[in-house]
């Protein structure tokens, strides 16, 4: 069918917007000023060891050759090696990653599921108590540093009351469960461990709950204006006219119309909360690759930052042609051709 | 129980704008009685619409405000029920279909969908619908499967061929008059007492017209159902109802059976309606309209609205509002010319 060609070609396209994704950050990486070499080799590094090491990772060719070198191992899934610690990038991602990733989903499932219902009060209680109560928890939540908010949950909730470990992805004592995706919480269901579910749980809430707060209020605010909105078509009208109950009106046939608005927001949303995991993960010594992209950059490691824009691109470029796809499951008008 | 279905006694209407208090129904008196047909006509603006959607209590609060007047329904004033309750009414007793078949049907769902609810909601009372998350409940689905029954039957019976396989198709594969017909349908779902027609031809095609004015005066016959009609074209009227009323600037200015309105009109601003249809012994350029606009509702014109414009003005019209007047039988008009003053 149309659909199966349309999800081909997307796919497909993906390949060219990684090509320029790639020679971008190369580029950048590569031209900005510094050098990765005499960071690596250390200060006291002699002229002649860092010509070595120039040679062992190729960097005395020109730079398209360079770039090209680098292309043909990823496509045999060779990430290269740090300059710095000399570690397989490959290994670091599929470490890294996952982290991240759970962190970012948890946090924008947690922002859906309290932005999504939060919109639709505020919208039936248009100006009145409820909403402002919404307006205000969200504008609170998204004026304050998350940094600071992430401190403050972590006081609270972790060392004073106890409730939730202060940082980290997972008990140091006990071992994580077997690594299937290294998704904590999808490998504990998968070995149908409850205890260690329960512990990526805990460890999970609190660093996922302050990375969504950015996130739920764009998402409070957009359902809000879009229930509005929808509220005021004539078929809400006409579907009130013969005696259809409000509440059913609102939960089923305006919150679908107002969800198309706020799906575009939510995928938005994981690309910024992805990419703005590090700050959290560096409170809550959350072992992602916000951190290790950070000290990549640092460096001027560019071997770990093109495995890191790389994956970004594959993940970001995945969320778009998942949100599109859905955007027809609402919406039956939207054909794929 | 009385001979009137609908009595709108006096309905005062406002609006709160940025320019100012509109008053869009300043006393509209209208009566339809049970089994009736009746047309509600005037130009755009004058408050039809307006006056039929104070039925069901659907006029936006605020800005809107009724400041006076009654809404009975069988007796029963319908603007001091308490919200569930106009809810359960609207359900039972209430049809409305309006005027733009395309944007009165939801778009993300299936005819079905949407019939089916109509159909489940508009049951009486006794049997109450299980919420969604009770659908897996045996007899949520046989009550699902029930309505499903009858929304199959609705769609024959308003004339939508294939309706079975129809039912499962959503809205924008519909044309504009097969749309109409299923919001016909969802008003009819629940066999109301009184069905109020928002003008429900008007944005469809003359054929399509015709259609779907039939079909509403084949349902009248079949489902004994009263009719308000709202309208604009004084064709539509002539053809589907049996009483009128005549609107101008927030007020009725006249109420007739439709034969003696069209032979006798006796307001000013109704003999210029008539004028203003063309005949097919209308002269080219010989069509006459009425002089002037209608007024700004903000700062209506005191005593009759219509005195501005109207060819045989007194004194007094321009102080006094007036009163309703009876011409003969149910023929009346609210005009001074008739009155003891002239």
């Amino acid at each position: 069918m149309n659909l199966r060609y349309y999800l081909m070609r997307r796919i497909f396209l993906i390949i060219p917007t990684l090509i320029g994704l790639s020679v971008l950050t190369f580029s950048i990486a590569r031209l900005v000023p510094g050098d990765p070499v005499g960071l690596a080799a250390g200060p006291q590094a002699t002229p002649e060891i860092r010509e070595t090491f120039r040679r062992n990772f190729g960097l005395d060719k020109p730079l398209p050759v360079q770039y090209l070198t680098y292309m043909q191992g990823i496509f045999r899934g060779d990430f290269g090696e740090s300059l710095y610690s000399r570690r397989d990038v490959f290994e670091d991602l599929k470490r890294f990653f996952p982290a991240t990733f759970e962190l970012t989903v948890m946090a924008i499932f947690i922002a859906t599921v309290l932005g999504v219902p939060a919109g639709v009060v505020s919208a039936m209680y248009r100006n009145r108590i409820p909403d402002h109560i919404s307006r205000v928890i969200s504008l609170f939540f998204v004026s304050f540093p998350a940094f600071w908010l992430a401190m403050i949950f972590q006081t609270v909730l972790g060392r004073e009351l106890g409730l939730v470990p202060i940082g980290r992805r997972f008990s140091i004592v006990e071992a994580p469960p077997n690594t299937v995706s290294g998704l904590y919480i999808l490998d504990s269901i998968i070995a149908r461990d409850l205890d260690s579910l329960w512990l990526s749980l805990r460890h999970i809430f609190v660093p996922a709950l302050v990375l969504s707060f950015s996130a739920l209020a764009s998402i409070t605010r957009i359902t809000r204006a879009s229930m509005i909105e929808t509220l005021e078509k004539d078929f809400v009208r006409m579907e009130r006219a013969i005696g259809i109950p409000y509440q059913l009106i609102i939960t089923k046939y305006v919150l679908r119309n107002a969800f198309i608005a706020t799906l575009t927001v939510i995928s938005l949303n994981f690309g910024w909360l992805m990419a703005g995991a590090v700050l959290i993960e560096t409170i809550f010594d959350w072992p992602g690759l916000g951190l290790y992209a950070v000290e990549s950059s640092l460096s001027l490691d560019f071997q770990p930052i093109m495995g890191i824009t790389i994956i970004y691109g594959v993940v970001f470029s995945t969320i778009n042609i998942i949100t599109d796809m859905l955007y027809g499951v609402l919406d039956p008008r939207i054909r794929y051709g | 129980m009385s001979d009137n279905l609908l009595d709108i006694q006096n309905l005062h209407l406002e609006f709160h704008t940025y320019d100012g208090v509109a008053k869009v129904l300043a006393g509209v008196d209208l009566t339809v009685r049970r089994g009736d047909v009746v047309g509600l006509v005037g130009e755009t603006g004058c408050g039809k619409s307006m006056t039929a959607l104070a039925v069901p209590r659907l006029i936006p609060m605020p800005p809107g405000k009724i400041t006076a007047g009654q809404v009975l329904f069988n007796g029963e004033d319908l603007l001091a029920k308490p919200d569930d309750a106009m809810e359960q009414f609207r359900a039972q007793h209430l049809g409305m279909i309006f005027q733009d078949p395309t944007t009165n049907l939801n778009p993300l769902f299936t005819i079905r969908e949407q019939l089916v609810d109509a159909v489940l909601y508009q049951r009486a009372n006794d049997q109450r619908v299980p919420g969604r998350w009770l659908g897996w409940l045996p007899s949520a689905k046989q009550m699902r499967k029930e309505a499903y029954d009858r929304a199959v039957e609705l769609m024959r019976l308003v004339g939508i061929p294939d309706g079975d396989k129809r039912i499962h198709e959503y809205p924008h594969q519909f044309s504009g008059g097969m749309r109409q017909r299923v919001l016909i349908a969802m008003a009819l779902a629940g066999e109301p007492d009184l069905l109020i027609a928002d003008e429900p031809t008007t944005a469809l095609d003359v054929t399509i017209q015709a259609q779907i004015l039939r079909l509403i005066k084949s349902l009248v016959k079949q489902f004994n159902l009263t009719v308000l009609l709202i309208t604009h074209n004084l064709g539509v009227v002539a053809k589907t109802c049996e009483t009128v009323a005549v609107m101008y600037a927030g007020r009725v200015i006249e109420k007739a059976p439709v034969r003696e309105l069209f032979k006798n009109p006796q307001h000013p601003y109704t003999q210029g309606l008539i004028n203003a249809v063309p005949t097919k012994y209308t002269q080219r350029g010989g069509l006459e309209g009425i002089p002037g606009l209608i007024p700004n509702l903000i700062d209506a014109p005191p005593g009759c609205r219509f005195h501005p414009r109207c060819p045989h003005v007194m004194d007094v019209c321009r102080e006094v509002v007036p009163g309703e007047f009876w011409i003969a039988g149910e023929h009346s008009v609210y005009c001074h010319l008739y009155g003891d003053e002239a």
